[in-house]
């Protein structure tokens, strides 16, 4: 039997730290088919989560951009009208011919409406990524990003797609998921997500790593830094973020930072370094000083 | 496995974590799974499948640590159904700890509802409640109740009844005191204001469908019938209009508005650019316009800016009539169009020169002039309250106390900003009533009242 444990192994092949959190949550979702709901700042590896699993798992990673103003025709289906016309159009001889038998003018409309599934079928659906992932014939990974972005009325279309893994559409009833896909949302906060949402998900919450877990990350991704640097950087990051800046700097500024250093060949930190660099931890021009300053102090 | 659970989720709702049923029902199937090895996952494993925000992590945390005390009687490898099966066990024993604890109760009363009452002790207590089925747990309840009520912060809700001159000092005293938000206010206040914006915008959405039945557009009809071969099936109608209503807010920053000034700021923040242009104001003495502040600036930054008296010195009493002066002379001239005004502040002027002139010239200027004071209508006599004098001028006058007021009042005035956006129609008759009747302090009040003007009045909203 598959345990959290194993879950954890997996995502660490895959180049991902987990911690219990984590790796629980992926563990319940699998085997209780419900979907995670991810929040916490800008990069600490939400979507990272859903790639790493894609590949780990080897499900087919289907990814919904949300933005303001998304609807069911980007996210789940639509009706492709041009192949409908051009089918009309190119069918319109072998229609007259169909129709001629028909005695008046009503019984050629009914006759015509009872074929009129023909024009309203799957040939003419376009697959949204909502709707792809739920007939794909592999168990998908769905990925919906950045849920807050999108409207409330986005939020309520979700609930039936990922209470019931199923789409209703209304010229051909509920398509349902053959194979539940694993369904992963992320959130970055900006908006309070529903709560009749949230109920439907697990709820992870994933926050700044621990040091040990940063470090760890640091090294699994940039083995060739050395370690006392690695520490050193860290243990800096942490101060920086104690700092309250207006973007404190994420696991990916840390990574980023990693790398810089390493493409550098640096081997210790130095203030020097940091007043370099620092444009790779701090984005905004008000927090760069404060940085440099903190450096000043620390490394000395 | 279920009772324990139960318990759990019991537990939770009593720390004020909302945990409907079916998430209960998750927790279980969860657990039911198996696999979770170590404490850490358990735990992950509940709060995952039973709280849906991060905000109640600490309280969850919490419940978790005390309802499962047992670091020592569960060293990790457990069997989950054993581990289980030895909760069930140690809420039993929790029962027997809860009835010794009845018997002390009994013997010394008054050591339950004692004030020093420590906080491990009060959990005792909630458990003692929540694995207590028979009669005694109604009784308890009600002092733990009263016990909590103790922990909560007295609230100074008789503030505003004190005297003037007491309210002066205090407020000399507290201005700086003030901290900006918790992140919890922040959040709360966050929840109500996005709450109203979703309202307003289900209004506004209404509002702009009506607005769209002007005349034909015909390039945008044609383009959006492209697809239908140019048949006009789908009409499309010119904008009657297109501007955005215009606020204008001051708020004072003496502390007996603080509160509300804070909340206005926020909302302000919020609302700027996105249904409204808004410019603000805050003000003691001095006014000065914080709207570029508040675009660029997230709002608690801002408040400790103003707090360290960066923006306008904190130690100036507020001079009502000087500030209207000041913006007469140097931003009157510069408003757009016909703005809505609002003022946040008590009309306590410190004995300062009125100048209600100044505050004529705004109204003519403005097309609605709203005051907004937390003082209640019986003290306005009283000391150095201009209230009277400057609540002639306005349209409305509203005392507001809580955040949900101010939410509610706030709400209704961009519904008829919305609404009545016609400035004609919005505009407030011109006042026929001699000049000696205008200093009648009920006299905005009938106004509002009576006026064919649209009523700001909530309890006439219109039944959308």
């Amino acid at each position: 039997m598959i345990t959290e444990h194993h879950v954890k192994e997996l995502l660490r092949s895959g180049g991902y730290i987990a911690d219990d959190a984590i790796a629980t949550a992926v563990f319940l979702a699998l085997r209780m088919e419900k979907p995670i709901l991810i929040e916490g700042p800008p990069g600490v590896g939400k979507t990272g989560l859903a790639k790493t699993l894609s590949a780990a798992l080897d499900f087919p990673l289907v990814r919904l951009q949300c933005y303001e103003g998304i609807d069911e025709g980007k996210a789940l289906y639509d009706w492709e009208y041009g192949k409908q016309l051009l089918y009309t159009q190119l069918l319109r001889t072998q229609i007259d011919s169909y129709l001629t038998e028909s005695a008046d003018l009503r019984a050629a409309v009914e006759k015509l409406s009872a074929e009129e599934s023909l024009f309203f079928s799957k040939n003419f659906l376009v697959q949204r990524p909502i709707l792809r992932s739920f007939l794909s014939e592999k168990r998908s990974l769905l990925l919906i990003d950045e849920i807050d972005r999108a409207g409330d009325e986005f939020e309520a279309l979700l609930l039936e797609c990922l209470s019931d893994f199923q789409v209703s559409v209304p010229e051909l009833g509920a398509i349902g998921a053959e194979i539940k896909p694993l369904a992963i949302l992320t959130s970055n906060g900006t908006r309070m997500i529903s709560d009749a949402l949230r109920r439907r998900c697990l709820y992870l919450y994933i926050g700044y790593p621990e040091f040990d877990r940063e470090v760890e990350i640091v090294r699994a991704r940039y083995p060739e830094l050395c370690d006392s640097l690695t520490i050193q950087m860290v243990e800096f990051l942490r101060k920086v973020r104690d700092l309250n800046l207006r973007k404190a700097p994420s696991v990916s500024e840390t990574l980023d930072w990693a790398q810089v250093l390493s493409i550098l060949h640096v081997k210790q930190l130095t203030p020097d370094v940091v007043t370099m660099t620092v444009g790779t931890i701090a984005k905004h021009q008000a927090d760069l000083q404060q940085v440099i300053d903190l450096a000043g102090q620390a490394l000395r | 496995m279920e009772r324990v659970i139960t318990g759990f989720v019991t537990a939770l709702r009593k720390e004020g974590v909302r945990v409907s049923p079916g998430e209960s029902l998750d927790a279980v199937h969860a657990l039911a799974l198996g696999g979770m090895e170590s404490r850490e996952a358990m735990r992950a494993a509940l709060r995952l499948t039973l709280v849906k925000n991060y905000n109640d992590f600490p309280k969850f945390d919490e419940v978790f640590d005390w309802f499962f005390t047992r670091d020592q009687l569960n060293p990790s490898g457990y069997e989950v159904s054993d581990f289980l099966g030895a909760l069930i066990h140690i809420v039993e024993g929790e029962q027997l700890k809860s009835e010794e604890h009845r018997s002390k109760e009994r013997d010394e009363p008054t050591f339950v509802v004692d004030d020093e009452l420590t906080e491990e002790e009060l959990k005792n207590l909630m458990g003692m409640e929540e694995t207590d089925d028979d009669a005694g747990g109604a009784d308890l309840m009600v002092q733990l109740d009263g016990n909590r009520d103790k922990k909560r912060e007295a609230a100074p809700s008789d503030f505003y009844m004190k005297s003037p001159p007491t309210m002066a000092y205090n407020q000399n005293q507290t201005t700086r005191k003030e901290a900006p938000f918790t992140p919890e206010e922040l959040t709360d206040m966050q929840e109500v204001v996005y709450r109203m914006l979703m309202r307003i915008r289900k209004d506004v959405r209404r509002m702009k469908e009506m607005e769209n039945r002007g005349r034909l557009h015909v390039i945008r009809t044609i383009q959006k019938n492209y697809k239908h071969g140019m048949v006009p099936f789908l009409l499309s109608l010119r904008r009657k209009r297109k501007e955005k209503p215009r606020l204008v807010v001051f708020c004072d920053l003496s502390y007996s508005v603080s509160h509300a000034t804070r909340f206005m700021l926020l909302l302000l923040h919020t609302l700027q650019n996105r249904l409204m242009h808004v410019r603000s104001f805050v003000f003691n003495r001095e006014i000065v316009e914080i709207t570029d502040r508040l675009r660029n600036m997230p709002v608690n930054c801002l408040l400790e800016t103003i707090d360290k008296g960066d923006v306008i010195n904190l130690d100036d009493n507020s001079d009502f009539g000087h500030v209207f002066k000041t913006f007469k002379e140097t931003y009157l001239e510069n408003l757009q169009g016909k703005p809505a005004v609002i003022i946040m502040g008590d009309g306590r002027n410190n004995y300062n020169e009125a100048n209600d002139w100044a505050l004529e010239e705004i109204r003519e200027k403005a097309g609605y002039l709203l005051w907004l004071t937390p003082e209640d209508r019986e003290t306005w006599p009283r000391g150095d309250c201009l209230m009277e004098l400057y609540g002639s001028y306005c349209d409305r006058v509203e005392v507001v106390k809580s955040v949900d007021e101010l939410s509610r009042i706030v709400e209704d005035l961009f519904c008829t900003l919305y609404d009545h956006n016609d400035t004609r129609v919005w505009r407030r008759r011109d006042r026929e009533t001699g000049p000696e009747e205008t200093y009648d302090y009920r006299d905005y009040y009938a106004r509002g009242r009576s006026g064919s003007a649209p009523a700001f009045d909530p309890t006439v909203r219109r039944s959308w």
